[in-house]
């Protein structure tokens, strides 16, 4: 009888067929692996984060392009409350913290912590977007409105594409926090947390940029 | 309340808290994908929140020299140290300093494509100009 000769497997199929975790990024013996190494949905992320730096930078461009050349209404001068916005961007900071600490918790198993951390997290998010809120009706009630003069137009729009996205990053904070209490979250997915977190810590950037280009810089005369 | 009782009480407190500090100043047990090195300890994020919140202070504080120091040199030290807090929340918040470099190569490019590009915009349409 003739035997069938076995060609020698590779490495990879060896390690899978004893029990142990196939190596990261092995084509074809790990549903989710890659290419590059890295997992699609964190690298989607990176990938959107890039895409809305432009994003960014298109209403920033466009606030220093109008910058002083207002003919009429109110302009930042009269209008900004640097100490009032500093506290709010202190907020945001610390929920920058927050939602670091809860993917360190998630990531050593604690549950309980997430849940605290990332309601933390969303509850200083509501409260930045409750000062913003609170800043927009004081300059609308001061006469500044989108359509006032070039400053209102490129201010409300760059500030309020910021605070879309941080609505949106609350929101799905809040779905990771349901995920968590119903027992959704477990720690096989933490990245979930981590991409969460990527998209929340670059919102922050964000508005460090947008506090100091637009609050802080000083305005022409 | 007994004396042996709050002796018990100050032991747990104890151990508990060494439970938390060790949780604290350790790094994150494993690695998520795309990891290279293990992430900061919680300590450190906190370390860093509080570098971070004194630099904001000081950007605040510099903006109040308005008038008092050039303009030019004002500005400058405002950016400088945006970008501080910027690198700050990149490279350690969102892990950019412990995860595989493609990550960074994606964030930098699409960076530095935003800067080159609206400079350029904002260099046609003569904003820089005196």
């Amino acid at each position: 009888m003739a035997t069938i000769e076995q060609t020698p497997k590779p490495v990879n199929e060896q390690t899978a067929e004893v029990g142990g975790p196939p190596p990261q990024g092995t084509p074809g013996h790990d549903p989710h692996a890659t290419s590059t190494g890295v997992t699609n949905t964190k690298l989607a992320m990176w990938l959107f984060l890039s895409s809305d730096c432009l994003f960014f930078g298109a209403f920033i461009a466009s606030y220093l392009l109008y910058r002083g050349r207002d003919v009429s209404g109110p302009g930042p001068r009269e209008l900004f409350d640097i100490p009032f916005t500093s506290a709010t961007s202190f907020i945001l900071l610390m929920s920058s913290l927050t939602m670091v600490l809860a993917l360190a918790a998630i990531q050593r198993g604690d549950h309980r912590r997430v849940r605290i951390w990332i309601l933390a997290t969303a509850l200083l998010g509501a409260t930045f977007i409750a000062g913003q809120i609170f800043e927009f009706t004081e300059f609308s009630r001061e006469g500044l409105n989108v359509s006032t003069n070039l400053f209102g137009s490129s201010f409300y729009i760059l500030t309020g594409f910021h605070g879309a996205h941080v609505t949106i990053g609350i929101i799905w904070l809040l779905s990771l926090w349901g995920m968590s209490n119903r027992g959704r979250l477990p720690t096989g997915k933490a990245e979930s947390v981590e991409i969460a977190g990527l998209y929340w810590h670059f919102v922050d950037v964000v508005w460090i940029v947008i506090f100091t280009v637009i609050y802080l810089v000083p305005q022409p005369h | 309340m007994s004396e042996g009782t709050l002796q018990h009480l100050e032991s747990d407190v104890a151990v508990a808290a060494r439970g938390e500090l060790g949780h604290a100043l350790e790094p994150a047990p494993g690695l998520l994908p795309g990891e290279v090195h293990p992430h900061p300890s919680p300590f450190k994020y906190v370390v860093i929140a509080v570098v971070l919140c004194v630099v904001t202070a000081i950007e605040i504080g510099t903006s109040y020299l308005e008038g008092d120091i050039p303009n030019g040199l004002l500005i400058f030290l405002l950016l400088a140290m945006a970008l501080f807090k910027f690198v700050g929340v990149a490279g350690w918040y969102m892990h950019l300093q412990t995860d595989k470099p493609i990550f960074r190569r994606f964030f930098i490019l699409g960076c530095i494509a935003a800067v080159i590009l609206y400079t350029i915009v904002l260099a046609t349409l003569s904003v820089f100009a005196a």
